[in-house]
């Protein structure tokens, strides 16, 4: 079998997060299949993030350089990958399931002529016929299901947090430079502008810390936003939310409140603090991956549907555990 | 210009929302099962209200696609009473349990036999697998301008205006006709449905053509079932609370280890 | 000399004055006979045959000018006095006619007292018309309106009649009569005038007041004057017994679903705004305003029927935005006050059938309640499974289909059911249902929505539906006594299911009952002062108000004390009229409920009391949002009565 591909992407200038954390599974294939590991970055500038995809381990890094692969252009970046793939073919190719994967990964999936499984939580390889196993939530998460496609390569894009991030080896990468053939007749949906929006969307946020009707004062949301401060670090887009006696309250903008009148999230945290967990909030929320609750009843319904309670005064726990998350990084 | 023919793709799935306690999953016969009536896959209602929206401004037909082995014309009448002018159903045994690239096929095949169309509008996901493929597919299959997670569509003169939904905001785009376009909530929900609209329609008799892969003239060869090798319940789906007790110290320090390991 | 008046006294060509007089009456009767036909278009059938009951009952109303004085004394006296001083100017000129045309009598005596009734009816108008000014534009009150047609209409009756009195005076400083007038202003008047100058003006001034009351009178029908025909009108339409609604099939047809008594309602509003005062959505900020909402009604109902086009003139009004009708709960509070029996609310309501029938500006949760009602039964959540969870180990009959099912079957609704505040209705009321061994059954998983909430949002297609699928229902479980926990399944049973075939109550009047019968016998003190909140759909759209009081003041210890809002003039809790669930895009600056429960608070209760699960949700959530848990606390009925009752 020929070697497994990964898309390496870059968020900030750096390595994804996601990416590192698809290095690792692509490595723990390429061991039990023997075959060569490698990953692409692409882009029109990609000698500094090729540099540091080449210390994870990998056997080669390609270095996918065109002016025409600056920014996020798909029709540029599919093109790009099409040709990469012709001049390699890949037995595997693997990208994370983010805003760059899901785009990117059905159109070079079929300009390949093979299939491609999304947001996949698990890989694995059929020793019987060397297919690729692909798991992945379906119905809301409320079923998993394992499957396999034919075609080569055998394409998956990766949920965060499937693989834990890799390591640096010892030894760094080959890198590779490569210039793809893409015309400017690929690119067929031009961009006319970026806007930034600094918006509350809390259905984009990873963790979601809501504050309900047990939280006393407007102030206590601080400590929430001390949280938040401190998870952000490590969990990615961490957001305020509440229930809705809060935005009664005017604490809030309605635009935060979780729940059956307010938005209805399904995030990979959600730590419900004070809250009850009366029916509407509950449909709003019920999706969560993770739910933890901190309220000082212990009958109270959100311990029905949380996976981690915690009985006591969010007043003492959230100070504490804001300490603890800070001296643990 | 010519009014805008739009092909809204719609999927018939259980209702997403019911709740997990309706949801069974039979592990021998790889099967969910699903308590809940049949609707229109969230995203596509979106799709079609983007639609609806552009026929409003430039007048045009809306033709509704749908692919299955079990579509409920009931269920699809729905976006007639909406706005949509024609329902196309996709019924034949080939069709059921395709994977995301053969079902693609399926409905470019439809597209292609409808032949004159401008626009072609899918959701950015189906609600049941989340795969969010066919759309992007499609593109490719077509050969046409492809445009994902809309979040507002407009033609202005012939041309394709798009504000897409990346991670820091919108970008918008341009493209020219024939495009696909692939629809995100954003958009905003499907306008009402008034029962008595709904009740008049199912009274009044319509033809609805269905086709099949002979009619089609698909490649049946390249119909692939998805294969499912195993179907399990999630681990996690009894939310079994697990207590944390202990002084307010201890319960912080074992709630920090839960929340690193959730990272 | 005999006292008396000669006609025409130094006037010319009188006879053009009954030419003219004509001419005002045929435009009179043009105009009334116009709204008249477009009264007429709509197709539901009305009762033809006159009601003599409903006639005693509007004359009263009219004469006393009851529904005036309801909650503002100073308008009702201030409208008492322009109407009867307009009725005495009336009756006065007409009678002066006879006397002149027909049989003499206005002399001596008899001409003096019609000469001093005269002038108090004409005193009476005049301050009456001075009063209403001075609360418009001086007082500035603020549910009155300031628009061009009110200032026009008001002058217009003062001018009158001013120049009335003027005109008096200068006849009398002209003819100098040998007697005493039995009056004061007149003679008053007089003495400004040299008999000279009144004899030359008098001519002038007596064809100018004759025409400005000839032009008031042909202006009658194209003013909100026309309330002068259309009060009494709605008056009578209001309590004749029959009006019959509107048939089923042609209520989505635009136009034809108005009847005729709500036509008549919509053109005799004269935009007092009593309705806006009593709104609890417009006390709370919100934009509603249901007078708003009438006038827009009016005017699209003439739109579609009358394509000649409205004829009333003079009236510049402010759109209203479709938005806005999401925000009305119903409550009828507005009905309550209307002088002219108006139902904002139900124009409120015609304008969301409207908005539903279009799709459009439905507010986003709206869509999905209505969704999830039409697949699920409910409007909390998308299964039917979990529907008698709270009745999980309570030991509740469960009504069998075909089965021998002795007593009555407590229907307990989709809110008492699925949310867990409100289950605590379901839980005590079955409690104490045991206790007193009442024969009853509830319907388990099988019990369906009534419907309540799609007819109150417009969405009437889906709401017949639903009836049809509840009477199968009820039907097929041989169910033909039913007892509600929420006043709006009880409501909608009794008004709303057209002829059916059983009995409904409200579980109130079922406790009152047991308690009269012995059945119930509380015992346990429960020292504490408590006030009550009447839920609109059980007091003030079903008159159940001493129910509910009756019960509490059973309970050994209970002090009952009542909020300046109770009985018919409750305030609303804001969470009827699918308010419930429409979301944080519709709010205003307060919250109904928390005016309530601050209103509760200051009567010093430690308990509010209610007896519908939606007041009881929205009341106990003010509750804690306005910060009162501890000093006071939200209870249903049933809850309160069974403390005195457990053992223990």
């Amino acid at each position: 079998m020929s070697e497994i591909l990964l898309l390496v992407e870059a968020k900030d200038g750096a390595l994804d997060k996601k990416s590192l954390e698809l290095m690792q599974g692509a490595l723990g294939l390429g061991r039990q299949l023997g075959v060569a590991t490698c990953a692409v970055v692409a882009g029109s500038d990609t000698a500094r993030l090729a540099e540091s995809a080449a210390s994870f381990g990998l056997d080669k890094v390609y270095r996918l350089e065109h002016p025409l692969l600056a920014g996020f252009q798909p029709d540029a970046w599919v093109k790009g990958l099409e040709w990469l793939c012709g001049q390699v073919n890949p037995g595997i190719f693997l990208l994370s399931h983010s805003f760059v994967g899901k785009e990117v990964g059905p159109r070079l999936a079929c300009r390949l002529n093979t299939a491609l499984t999304t947001d996949c939580l698990g890989l694995s390889v059929d020793p019987g016929d060397g297919l690729l196993v692909r798991t992945k939530p379906i119905y809301g998460g409320n079923a998993i299901a394992s499957l396999k496609c034919e075609g080569v390569p055998q394409m998956a894009t990766v949920r965060k947090n499937a693989f834990e991030p890799v390591g640096e080896a010892q030894s760094a990468s080959a890198i590779v430079e490569m210039v793809p053939d893409i015309g400017e007749d690929a690119i067929r949906v031009k961009s006319i502008k970026m806007v930034e929006q600094e918006v509350v969307e809390l259905d984009k946020a990873n963790v979601v810390i809501s504050g309900g009707r047990g939280i006393e004062a407007k102030e206590d949301f601080d400590m929430l936003e001390a949280l938040a401060a401190a998870m952000s670090k490590s969990h990615g887009n961490v957001m305020i939310g509440c229930s809705r006696p809060v935005v009664d309250k005017c604490w809030m903008s309605s635009d935060r409140q979780v729940g059956l009148t307010g938005t209805i999230i399904a995030p990979d945290t959600y730590i419900a603090v004070g809250i009850s967990g009366a029916i509407q909030h509950l449909v709003g929320m019920i999706r969560s991956k993770k739910i933890v609750a901190i309220n000082t009843d212990p009958g109270c319904n959100m311990f029905k549907v949380a996976d981690y309670g915690v009985v006591g005064d969010y007043r003492d726990i959230i100070p504490a555990l804001v300490k603890k998350l800070e001296e643990q990084r | 210009m010519k009014e805008p023919q739009i092909i809204v793709c719609a999927k018939q799935i259980p209702d997403p929302e019911a709740p997990f306690s309706n949801v069974t999953v039979n592990v021998e016969k790889k099967q969910v099962a699903v308590d809940a009536p049949d609707v229109i896959s969230p995203y596509d209602e979106n799709a079609l209200e983007a639609a609806i929206r552009i026929k409003e401004e430039l007048g045009g037909k809306i033709t509704i696609l749908s692919m299955g082995r079990k579509v409920s014309d009931t269920v699809l009448r729905k976006t007639i009473a909406a706005g949509a002018d024609a329902l196309v159903l996709l019924e034949d045994p080939l069709f059921e349990g395709l994977d995301s690239g053969s079902t693609a096929h399926v409905l470019s095949c439809a597209i292609k036999k409808i032949g004159d169309w401008d626009l072609v509008l899918t959701g950015r996901q189906a609600g049941d697998w989340d795969s969010g493929q066919v759309g992007l597919i499609m593109g490719e299959m077509l050969d046409v301008p492809c445009v994902s997670l809309a979040r507002s569509i407009k033609i202005d003169d012939g041309k394709l205006l798009v504000e897409k939904s990346v991670p820091v905001g919108y970008e918008m785009v341009e493209a020219s006709l024939p495009a696909l376009v692939t629809v995100s909530n954003e958009v905003g929900e499907l306008r009402y449905v008034a029962r008595s609209k709904m009740l008049g329609l199912l009274r009044r008799p319509m033809s609805i053509p269905k086709w099949n892969s002979k009619d089609l003239g698909c490649d049946i060869d390249r119909l692939k079932k998805l294969q499912l090798t195993e179907l399990v319940p999630p681990a996690d789906m009894g939310r079994q609370c697990t207590l944390i007790e202990g002084a307010a110290q201890d319960q912080a320090c074992r709630l920090a280890e839960v929340l690193s390991e959730l990272r | 000399m005999i006292p008396e008046r000669p006609m025409f006294w130094g006037i010319d060509y009188s006879w053009l004055f009954y030419v003219i007089a004509f001419v005002a009456i045929c435009i009179f009767a043009v105009g009334v006979g116009i709204h008249i036909s477009v009264w007429r278009k709509s197709k539901s059938k009305s009762n033809t045959s006159i009601s003599w009951q409903a006639v005693k009952q509007s004359l009263l109303e009219i004469v006393s000018g009851a529904r005036l004085f309801k909650g503002d004394i100073a308008a009702g006296t201030a409208h008492f006095l322009m109407f009867w001083g307009f009725i005495i100017l009336l009756i006065g000129t007409s009678l002066l006619a006879v006397h002149g045309h027909v049989y003499s009598f206005l002399t001596g005596t008899t001409y003096l007292a019609f000469g001093f009734f005269m002038e108090i009816g004409g005193l009476a108008l005049l301050v009456g018309i001075t009063w209403s000014l001075v609360r418009r534009y001086v007082q500035r009150v603020p549910r009155l309106e300031r628009r061009l047609e009110d200032a026009v209409v008001a002058l217009w009756l003062l001018v009158i009649a001013c120049s009335g009195f003027l005109l008096e005076g200068v006849r009398l400083a002209a003819q100098r009569p040998g007697w005493d007038e039995w009056t004061a202003l007149g003679p008053m008047i007089a003495g400004f005038f040299p008999q000279a100058a009144a004899r030359s003006i008098y001519p002038g001034l007596w064809w100018g007041h004759g025409l400005l009351c000839l032009a008031f009178i042909a202006a009658i029908p194209y003013t909100k004057l026309f309330h002068l025909v259309g009060a009494p009108a709605s008056y009578y339409l209001h309590h004749s017994p029959v009006t019959l609604s509107p048939d089923p099939e042609a209520a989505f047809e635009p136009g034809v679903q108005w009847d005729l008594a709500q036509r008549a309602f919509l053109d005799a509003c004269t935009r007092c705004g009593r309705c806006v005062e009593a709104c609890p959505s417009a006390g709370a900020g919100e934009p509603l305003a249901p007078r708003a909402f009438v006038q827009a009604a009016r005017q699209s109902l003439w739109r579609e029927e009358r394509p000649a086009g409205d004829i009333r003139f003079l009236l510049d009004l402010d759109p209203v935005e479709d938005r806005s009708a999401w925000f009305c709960t119903t409550c009828g509070a507005c009905l309550e006050v209307c002088p002219v029996y108006a139902a904002p609310f139900e124009a409120v309501g015609k304008k969301r059938a409207m908005l539903i029938e279009e799709g459009k500006g439905v507010p986003d949760l709206m869509n999905q309640t209505l969704e999830r009602l039409f697949n699920y039964e409910n409007p909390w959540v998308s299964s039917k499974r979990d529907r008698a969870a709270w009745a999980k180990g309570l030991d509740v009959p469960v009504i069998k289909a075909g089965g021998n099912n002795e007593g009555f079957c407590y229907f307990v609704g989709c809110t008492t059911s699925f949310d867990d505040r409100a289950q605590a209705i379901a839980v005590s009321f079955s409690a104490l249902l045991k206790q007193a061994g009442a024969e009853f059954g509830i319907l388990g998983d099988k019990e369906p929505c009534c419907g309540d909430i799609a007819r109150v949002v417009g969405e009437l297609g889906l709401f017949m539906e639903k009836m049809e699928n509840c009477t199968e229902l009820l039907d097929k479980f041989s169910v033909s006594d039913i007892v509600t926990s929420s006043p709006h399944c009880f409501h909608t049973f009794l008004n709303e299911y057209g002829d059916s075939s059983f009995r409904v109550r409200h579980y109130s009047s079922v406790l009152k009952e047991l308690l009269a019968q012995g059945k119930l016998r509380p015992q346990n003190r429960v020292n504490a002062t408590v006030t009550y909140h009447d839920p609109c759909y059980l007091g003030r759209h079903n008159r159940i108000f001493d129910d509910p009081r009756q019960v509490i003041r059973s309970i050994p210890g209970v002090k009952l004390v009542e909020m300046e809002h109770h009985g018919a003039d409750s305030l609303c809790c804001g969470g009827g009229g699918g308010r419930m669930w429409q979301g944080q895009d519709i709010r205003g600056e307060a919250r109904m409920s928390e005016i309530r429960i601050k209103e509760a608070r200051g009567t010093g209760a430690g308990i509010l009391v209610t007896a519908c699960p939606l007041c009881l949700i929205m009341m106990e959530d003010a509750l804690k949002t306005v910060g009162y848990e501890g000093e006071m606390k939200v209870m249903d009925l049933n809850e309160l009565l069974l403390q005195s009752l457990s053992n223990g």
